[in-house]
């Protein structure tokens, strides 16, 4: 079937629920390819603190396999930077590594009353670059190609600046405290969204992995994270996702009620399942396994286990989690050669 | 017999001092069965802390219990292992050593192997904890420096995973009888034996409860070793 949408079209079809020429695919995740790296000549550590790079990097992918999106950036520090985080890029490894959290923001239970949000965060770290790098994105690929971009949840935020352990057993022990917490960073993640927002994306993912219930449990996700999710949810304008991974079934109507504008799960979640709950109006996102599908499968692989998440019934391909960097072009190429075919 | 009662009371306080996740009971219980004329400290940790932790394991599984709870579970069970394990004597389960233990470079959680770790802790391993984010090299450094019996490597993330590889080949260069154990939420059966692992637990949920599983194989060991001696 011949193409006859652009993939920004399509994309922003999928949101509003509108008909596209074949299925979407794409993501709200990092989607850096070492085959995009090398062609521009990159080392994966230099591409989080230069524009430029990051732009070209990002639209590296669409513009090689014709994948419907370029996100940025590639790493999870850009909101714990600004609150005064330093972030590991792994500068002398040879291998992909991405980059982590080596100096906490909060360094006992005690400071998370006193979590200092800085009056100009959004002129702090890397969100400037992040503005500029959107802007770059937008131009390189014009109207052809949706921008996209993510910010963590709350709880994964608050994982990424404090001892996780310390976070996980306060949860339970003193919820209020926590949530006190997670009040704050969500102005912090807010405030993010929207200089992404005026940088011109075209939609947000959030990223709250750290809820999932292999960790959380429902009851808590429920109490304890959602009634941030909603609003943050409430305070921006472009489409969004919220995205978790691991098990989701028993929070999947958590999920929509957040107010995103869809959902994005991983392969552990039924969604055969997960569309009965929810219904046809729901926009589900998902559901195969970036590596062990895309980066160590088989090309036949890869076009089976596409179908497969159409035939459950995802609005759209997207991957559980970041695309791993090392795929295989050809594997890249079956998945998308697999949406053009697909005929539900 | 009423000290026999008085020895049940006691691992029973112990065991439900690490499920309801109370340390104050489970530093108190312990300080009890110190006092307590008869009741060895070996059998305090194994039929007392152990078996609650069993249980722990069976509410994480049902889940009934997330991590969080977990957590605070294996607190009140060092709280206990603490005070007891001055007073434990030698004992031989055949699988008395030590190990060297961290998550791999690129990786920052560990929730999971500190909990594999509290298994070793509770055998009367020597543990050398090289803590997260380790860089490769360190880990063989470090194996070859103690020159332990066990090397145990964590990866929460598939993008860490691919690094543990790289310490396999290296110290099996080395050292090759030292047995390897992988675990964490992207390690498979396929992927251990493509890497050359002795051993392996997969996926997050997984190795928190095979972690406990293997605390309670320990337990069969010892039953086993002093059934034999009787």
């Amino acid at each position: 079937m011949a193409e006859t949408m652009t993939s920004r079209e399509r994309v922003l079809r999928v949101f509003r629920r509108e008909e596209t020429d074949r299925p979407a695919c794409f993501s709200g995740m990092g989607n850096v390819t070492t085959e995009g790296l090398s062609k521009l000549g990159y080392q994966f550590a230099k591409v989080h603190q230069d524009a430029r790079m990051m732009a070209e990097t990002a639209a590296s992918t669409p513009k090689l396999f014709g994948y419907d999106c370029c996100i940025l950036p590639f790493d999870l520090a850009v909101e714990a930077e600004a609150l005064g985080a330093v972030m590991n890029t792994y500068p002398d490894s040879a291998d992909i590594l991405y980059p982590t959290i080596k100096e906490k923001v909060i360094h006992s239970p005690e400071e998370m009353e006193t979590l200092h949000v800085p009056a100009d965060l959004v002129e702090r770290g890397r969100v400037p670059l992040m503005r500029e790098a959107i802007g770059l994105a937008r131009k390189e690929l014009g109207e052809t190609v949706p921008v996209g971009s993510y910010v963590l949840g709350p709880f994964t935020l608050a994982g990424q600046i404090m001892e996780l352990n310390d976070l996980l057993k306060l949860s339970f022990k003193k919820p209020d405290k926590v949530s006190k917490l997670l009040e704050d960073l969500t102005c912090v993640i807010v405030a993010v969204a929207r200089e992404y927002e005026k940088a011109g994306v075209d939609y947000l993912c959030v990223r709250e992995m750290g809820a999932t219930s292999d960790v959380l449990s429902p009851r808590a996700f429920k109490s304890l994270i959602l009634p941030h999710l909603k609003n943050i949810f409430k305070a921006l304008s472009v489409p969004s996702v919220i995205h978790i991974c691991g098990k989701t079934n028993d929070i999947v109507p958590f999920m929509v009620e957040s107010g995103a504008t869809a959902i994005s799960v991983d392969q552990k979640n039924d969604i055969v399942e997960t569309r009965k709950k929810l219904g046809p109006e729901a926009i589900i996102f998902g559901n195969f396994d970036p590596y062990n599908v895309l980066v160590a499968g088989t090309p036949e692989q890869v076009r089976e286990t596409i179908r497969k998440c159409l035939d459950s019934g995802v609005s759209a391909v997207w991957p559980g989690c970041d695309i791993w960097p090392t795929v295989p072009p050809d594997n890249f190429n079956a998945m998308m050669d697999e949406v053009r075919k697909y005929r539900r | 017999m009423a000290s026999e009662e008085r020895q049940k009371e006691i691992l029973e306080k112990l065991k439900q001092a690490v499920i309801q996740y109370d340390e104050d009971q489970a530093k108190e219980a312990a300080q009890e069965a110190l006092e307590l004329e008869g009741l060895k400290a070996n059998d305090a940790i194994f039929n007392g802390l152990v078996v609650g932790m069993q249980e722990v394991g069976r509410l994480f599984e049902a889940q009934e219990y997330f991590v969080p709870e977990l957590l605070m579970c294996a607190d009140a069970l060092y709280a206990g292992l603490e005070i007891l394990k001055p007073h434990v004597e030698e004992l031989d389960l055949g699988v008395k050593g030590s190990v060297v233990i961290g998550t791999v470079e690129g990786d920052v959680h560990d929730i999971g192997k500190n909990i594999v770790k509290m298994m070793f802790d509770v055998a009367g391993f020597t543990v050398y904890d090289l803590g997260r984010d380790v860089p490769l090299d360190k880990f063989v450094e470090e194996q070859l420096r103690t020159d332990s019996d066990l090397l145990c490597l964590s990866a929460m993330m598939t993008t860490t995973m691919t690094g543990m590889q790289k310490v396999i080949d290296d110290i099996r260069k080395k050292n090759p009888k030292v047995k390897i154990m992988i675990g964490g939420a992207p390690v498979s059966k396929d992927v251990a034996q493509k890497y050359g692992a002795d051993g392996y637990a997969a996926d997050a949920t997984n190795a928190l409860a095979d972690a406990i599983k293997m605390i309670g194989s320990l337990k069969d060991l010892k039953d086993e070793a002093e059934g034999k001696k009787k």
